[in-house]
């Protein structure tokens, strides 16, 4: 035990950083933040016989120190800057050192009623309007791959599944005596992408989005809310001369009641969209007229039992999307398998240097494949990860039931949950027939420490998410796509805060599917068929060393890979070695 | 009564969820793209004795079960001339998938029968089928044309290098593009790159199209004996308004395109054997002398005056020995039909 705690303490001084930065509180000026150190080695596994050609193994790392400073010049302003410094290993004398403003921000109070924010802002409506999705397949994830996650979570801007704008935002309430209780609002205008060169003479349009909510406390037991969100391009801002424009509309009736043990919620929410492309100011005085237009509706009506004391929750609903409902908020993905990125671990493998298929490890450990950007499009997905509801609850073309439950023990011995939906196709797609979708998510969690009254924490857990896809019909157009993830973990506390983790992470997909292709203006012009028979593996054995909340020391070696069986690629195995040092000043 | 609301409100929502989309199914029918290929309708022609010189079109119809790539291949049996049409489709439309007669490149059709053949990617099958050209189509629609029919015209200025050798700047009559008579340019000049020029005055004052939609077509000859690597033509079109086309008597040239003027060029390599004819939107010239601050480049048709054909080539001699595998070589760029055409090049017309 020792000799692990000497080793933590070697490698701290080995990348030498000092970490003597504290939370400064002033009256006027006052400073957080986060640090990081970060090292990764990577290695072809030695079974790969297959690539001789690319670097057996590859290191890389940097320092970094986000420091955010809050400035408050009145009492009712605040002006917030983010400051990022990062130091690449083996870079010298600033050759390698980045220094950048991450976040800007400047908000406050207008006589204690109004508050405003400029800059960079976070939004949230609702999951239909504006909702940032969690990326797949990390919902039931144990704590082990927590320092990836906070990572490509941290760097991608991804935070209550709010979506980073930079813009100007406005809210405001009122309380009433007589009729309704209160009455809240929020406004927004955000320029999500600004005009940019495409060619020599010709340029984008700025793309806009602009919102706003309207909350009302009925009574005790009925809360009313409306969302609107718009996003739209300024033609006149480019040379083009044709727009999106992308309104939804979203209305919600929340209905609660209960007693001292049980509380009962039930919630009405529907809406609809509105999606077409203007042409304007066209040549010899042609009129304004628009093109591809659609309009979908939602409904979703869900019924929320929950005990009082937090150790059971039971929600069941039904959920219909219209197959044409278009919400950029809420339908752009965090990953975006058609942006053309690569992966940044071995991006090329085999002899033949082919671009190597992402596995499950490429979504939990490199942030860069992320997206931070509205798409006014449907996304590109992978349905092997995500086929049943690929952009969230505001999936179109799906109609179904879904259940979610939560059981906690009083003690927190024992953690479970289950999230479980149907859906099907409200049209078909390529064919009359319709698809049916099955999803059934469960994890357990065990703590052991708290079952005998142990001082020191044990806990286990395991996890299960299955997918499945079927569509009927005759052989060319028939559909059956399986896949399965395993979640499996172990965490025993050594020494105080000093913990030994495992975690192994397995994904199976099998079957045939029809990846589609959409033009410029998201119409459907081919099904290409696919054949998937893959297993991707994640074995990870590390030590944590937690010297407070959000702050901890992590090393781990993780072996990881794909095989294939009957498929155009090679397998392939690599291992990584990574310790990840994360100070929340 | 409550309950009865209740009930209606639930009817009229499910029966509002069910209207609101009316389509099948979305996108192509995956039957179509991945189902075995079928011809539904066969290969029709709606003209199979046309009479090109009246403008009259050959349109082509075919029905299959599923979108292709299908390919149209009609071949000239007396000249050999050809022409491909293309496309992807579930159905060949005659109203828009039609030939005018033109080919693809030179040689051109005659009066002649040709085969025509439609197949398609992937599939084994091929519809066949035959035209009987009543009467070639003529290539003499343009904006302005010069076929050298009658000689050199009479305002046009022939300049080359009178010190050079095998100097051939002169109206031919042996195996023109179209008609009897070409002009001929080439010879040598070892010791640089000028060989010689053709310059012909325009007036166009009437045009309407904008730079991208007014072409440039000119019909090239070189041959692939002892070819001269380095050969090209260089065409230069002066938008100059306010000088005489031949201001100077003395030079053998038009005084249209000096250094100081608003002049374009395309450069055009010379390396095939034959007859080709080349075609450029005029918006793909470019300005001669860019960096010339006085000189507005604004491009408009309107403007167009003169017309230089210049013959060039990479030099080659003992003291100037640049490109020294043509040293001794002749230079061959002999030009025929020069016509500007509006909307679309000359042989898509």
């Amino acid at each position: 035990m020792k000799r692990c705690l000497t080793l933590i303490l070697a490698t701290f001084i080995v990348f030498g950083t000092s970490y003597e930065l504290t939370a400064q509180i002033k009256e006027k000026v006052w400073f957080d933040g986060l640090a990081r150190s970060y090292f990764a080695r990577d290695a072809i596994d030695q079974t790969n016989t297959e690539d001789t050609v690319s670097a057996k193994n590859a290191s890389n790392g940097y320092n970094l120190l986000d420091l955010n400073t809050h400035v408050n010049p009145i009492k009712d302003i605040e002006i917030f800057a983010q400051l990022r410094i990062r130091n690449s290993f083996g870079s010298f004398f600033g050759s390698g050192t980045e220094i950048n403003v991450r976040q800007l921000r400047a908000k406050g109070t207008i006589n204690d009623k109004v508050r405003f924010s400029i800059g960079d802002l976070f939004l949230k409506q609702s999951r239909f309007t504006l909702y940032n999705y969690d990326e797949e397949l990390s919902a039931y994830e144990h704590d082990m791959l927590k320092p990836y996650r906070d990572i490509l979570h941290y760097e991608n801007f991804y935070t209550e599944n709010r979506w980073r704008l930079q813009g100007i935002q406005t809210d405001f309430s009122f309380k009433f005596d007589r009729f309704i209780r209160t009455l809240a609002f929020d406004f927004f205008v955000t320029r999500p992408r600004g005009s940019s060169a495409i060619s020599g003479n010709t340029y984008s349009s700025d793309l806009l989005l602009s919102g706003g909510t309207m909350v009302s406390e009925i009574n005790k037991r009925l809360t009313l809310s409306a969302n609107y969100v718009n996003l739209f391009e300024v033609a006149s801002s480019g040379t083009e001369n044709i727009s999106v424009r992308n309104p939804v509309y979203d209305l919600a009736l929340l209905h609660h009641f209960g007693n001292d043990k049980h509380h009962f919620t039930q919630k009405l929410e529907t809406g609809f969209s509105q999606r077409y492309w203007q042409h304007s100011e066209l040549a010899n005085e042609i009129p304004d007229s628009i093109s591809n237009q659609n309009e979908g509706m939602f409904f979703e009506l869900e019924n929320k039992y929950s005990k009082n004391d937090s150790t059971l929750s039971v929600s069941i609903g039904y959920r219909y999307v219209d197959p044409n409902f278009r919400s950029a908020g809420a339908q752009t993905r965090r990953l975006d398998y058609a942006a053309g990125k690569s992966n940044t671990i071995y991006p090329l493998y085999t002899n033949m240097s082919i671009q190597r298929p992402r596995s499950v490890f490429d979504l939990v450990a490199d942030d860069k494949i992320y997206n931070q950007d509205l798409s006014s499009n449907l996304m590109v997905f992978n349905p092997i990860y995500s086929n049943v509801l690929p952009y969230g609850d505001a999936s179109p073309n799906r109609a179904g039931v879904y259940l979610k439950a939560r059981v906690n023990q009083k003690s927190k011995a024992l953690l479970g949950k289950i999230d479980a939906g149907f859906f099907k196709e409200v049209i078909g797609q390529g064919t009359e027939e319709k698809r049916s979708f099955g999803l059934v998510k469960a994890a357990v969690k065990l703590n052991m420490h708290r079952w005998f009254n142990w001082s020191k924490e044990l806990s286990v857990s395991a996890s299960s998410e299955s997918e499945i896809t079927n569509r009927g019909g005759d052989a060319i157009s028939s559909v059956n796509l399986f896949s399965h993830q395993l979640n499996a973990a172990l965490s025993a506390e050594l020494a105080k805060r000093f913990f030994i983790q495992a975690s192994f992470k397995q994904f199976h997909a099998n079957g045939n599917e029809f990846l589609t292709e959409r033009d410029n203006y998201g119409d459907i012009t081919y099904f290409a068929s696919t054949q998937v028979n893959q297993k991707d593996h994640m074995l990870s054995v590390g030590m944590l060393y937690k010297l407070r909340e959000n702050v901890y020391a992590n090393l781990q070696y993780n072996w990881w890979g794909m095989t294939f069986t009957d498929q155009a690629y090679s397998d392939y195995k690599y291992n990584r070695l990574l310790f990840i040092l994360s100070v929340e000043l | 009564m409550k309950r009865k609301t209740k009930l209606i409100l639930l009817v009229g929502l499910v029966g509002f969820f069910y209207t609101c989309t009316k389509e099948d199914f979305e996108g192509p029918s995956i039957n179509n793209l991945y189902g075995n290929f079928e011809i539904i309708e066969p290969l029709t022609l709606t003209n199979d004795n046309p009479n090109f010189e009246s403008n009259e079109q050959v349109g082509f119809h075919c029905k299959l079960n599923k979108p292709v790539e299908w390919k149209i291949t009609i071949h000239g049996l007396t000249t050999s001339a050809s022409r491909e049409i293309t496309g992807f489709s579930s159905q060949i439309d005659s109203n828009t998938v039609v030939w005018n007669g033109g080919p693809a490149q030179v040689p051109f059709f005659s009066e002649e029968f040709c085969s025509v053949e439609l197949s398609f990617e992937n599939e084994i099958d091929t519809l066949r089928d035959t035209i009987n050209i009543a009467s070639a189509k003529t290539y003499e629609d343009g904006i302005w044309f010069e076929d050298f029919e009658d000689g050199l015209p009479t305002e046009g200025l022939v300049y080359y290098n009178t010190d050079g050798g095998g100097m051939t700047f002169s109206v031919a009559n042996d195996g023109a593009l179209l008609g009897n008579s070409y002009f001929k340019m080439g010879g040598r000049v070892n010791w640089d790159w000028v060989l010689g020029s053709l310059d012909l005055p325009l007036n166009i004052t009437n045009v309407s199209q904008a730079p991208d939609d007014l072409f440039i077509n000119i019909g090239l000859l070189s041959d692939l004996d002892d070819l001269h690597t380095g050969q090209f033509i260089n065409i230069l079109i002066s938008e100059e308004t306010n000088t005489p086309f031949n201001d100077n008597l003395d030079n053998n040239a038009s005084d249209l395109f000096e250094s100081t003027m608003e002049v374009y060029k395309m450069k055009i390599p010379v390396d095939w054997n034959g007859w080709q004819l080349k075609s450029f939107r005029y918006s793909d010239f470019e300005p001669r002398d860019p960096n010339n601050p006085d000189i507005v480049f604004d491009m408009n048709p309107n403007n167009i005056r003169a017309i230089r054909i210049a013959c060039q080539a990479c030099p080659s001699s003992s003291g100037n020995p640049v490109c020294p595998e043509n040293f001794g070589k002749d230079v061959r760029t002999d030009i025929d039909h020069i016509i500007f055409t509006a909307n679309a090049a000359l042989l898509d017309q």
